[in-house]
């Protein structure tokens, strides 16, 4: 009979060089109201394996550091309670379609790539001196884009998308949110060079519309809405650069 | 330092069978019976163009059971690949801005559902009257 006032959490553990592939490991913690499932994995490196690594940081959904698969589905461990999650173990692996680089810490260096790719900074469409004050903006102007500007970088989109599942290289949810956040900038004039690094087989055409994506976004962003108005824009481009006056 | 030596865990090949993309499968499988009913139409417009007896066989296949088993399925595939196409709208258009505020999905959704309705029903309004 297991202690009720205990929860027991299956953990996907790794360690490269002497593990040949990762296998689940059993931890039993001490159940709290509050506890989260962040929580539960500081008391089990603190009090029963210090060698379980994961990543973590501000502990209040604003970080995007402690995604992982929880009970099969990418969710940010820090507002993750052990009580919303239904009775018996709960299952936690690293996010899905990365590589695993130790238990549940997953390497970030290709979507750090993407990112990097398109031109993740508003490129102005008039240079302004100090002098001459800020750039000016409606609020319609900012609504067109500020739900982009949201995203924490997570990474739980890429977990969710089975595109990025079959296709690494495809640039994914979170990078086409971030460059729809500066296409969608009226202050910006980035727009060419953006299209221009999304429209091939990795860019946006991998992408067909599963929009698992926006459901797990623990911050509402809606990457699938970026992605998919941006095949639009990336078609439109494609025929109308035979018009256009370079 | 220890050398990196990540693990790729590859993506099971039936992801698409299992919670939570049976819904998106459906969606597509749905876009078979689009398909297929084109191709319905189109065997029709084939022997219209062959002549009046080849235009009776097209129209007696259609009374057969067989279509009509075959034609219930196709509008029940239709109608779903229809509600979640459109479910799929607000996801593939700019955000609406109407008076400084972006126009929530299920509205975009909502409407747009509507006047899909609306329009089906005025046409097969229209050729009922056309065809009495």
């Amino acid at each position: 009979m297991p202690d009720p006032a205990k929860r027991e959490l299956r953990i996907l553990r790794y360690q490269p060089g002497v593990d040949a592939a990762p296998a689940f490991g059993t931890f039993w913690v001490e159940n709290a109201e509050n506890l989260s499932v962040l929580e539960a994995l500081q008391s089990i490196k603190d009090t029963l394996d210090g060698s379980l690594a994961f990543r973590w940081s501000c502990r209040m959904a604003v970080c995007g550091s402690c995604g992982m698969m929880i009970n099969g589905a990418p969710k940010l461990a820090c507002s993750t309670l052990l009580r919303d999650l239904p009775p018996g173990p709960v299952t936690v692996e690293p996010l899905n379609n990365f590589p695993i680089e130790r238990d549940l810490v997953i390497s970030v260096g290709g979507f750090v790539k993407k990112i990097e790719s398109i031109y993740p900074y508003i490129i102005p469409k008039e240079p302004r001196t100090i002098a001459q004050g800020p750039y000016l903006q409606t609020p319609a102007q900012l609504a067109a884009y500020e739900s982009f500007s949201d995203c924490i970088n997570c990474m739980l989109c890429y977990a969710a998308c089975p595109q990025f599942g079959e296709n690494p290289d495809f640039i994914g949810p979170g990078a086409m949110a971030l460059l729809q956040r500066y296409n969608g900038d009226s202050r910006d004039a980035g727009r060419q060079k953006r299209l221009d690094a999304i429209h091939g087989e990795d860019g946006v055409w991998s992408c067909t519309a599963v929009g698992i994506c926006s459901e797990v976004c623990p911050k509402s962003v809606d990457p699938a809405n970026a992605v998919n108005q941006n095949k639009t824009n990336s078609a439109f481009d494609f025929f109308l650069r035979f018009l256009r006056k370079e | 330092m220890n050398e990196s030596r990540p693990y790729r865990r590859p993506q099971p090949g039936n992801w698409w069978a299992k919670p939570p993309y049976r819904a998106y499968t459906a969606r597509e499988l749905s876009g078979v019976a689009v398909a297929i009913y084109g191709g319905v139409l189109f065997a029709g417009l084939v022997s219209l163009a062959r002549g009046p007896e080849n235009w009776a066989g097209y129209v007696g296949f259609l009374k057969s059971p067989t279509s009509l088993a075959l034609h219930v399925l196709l509008l029940a595939a239709v109608v779903y690949h229809v509600i979640t196409w459109f479910q799929t709208l607000p996801k593939t258009m700019p955000k609406l801005i109407v008076n400084g505020e972006a126009v929530p999905a299920k509205k975009i959704t909502g409407l747009a559902t509507l006047l899909a309705g609306a329009t089906s029903l005025a046409l097969v309004l229209v050729v009922l009257g056309v065809t009495r």
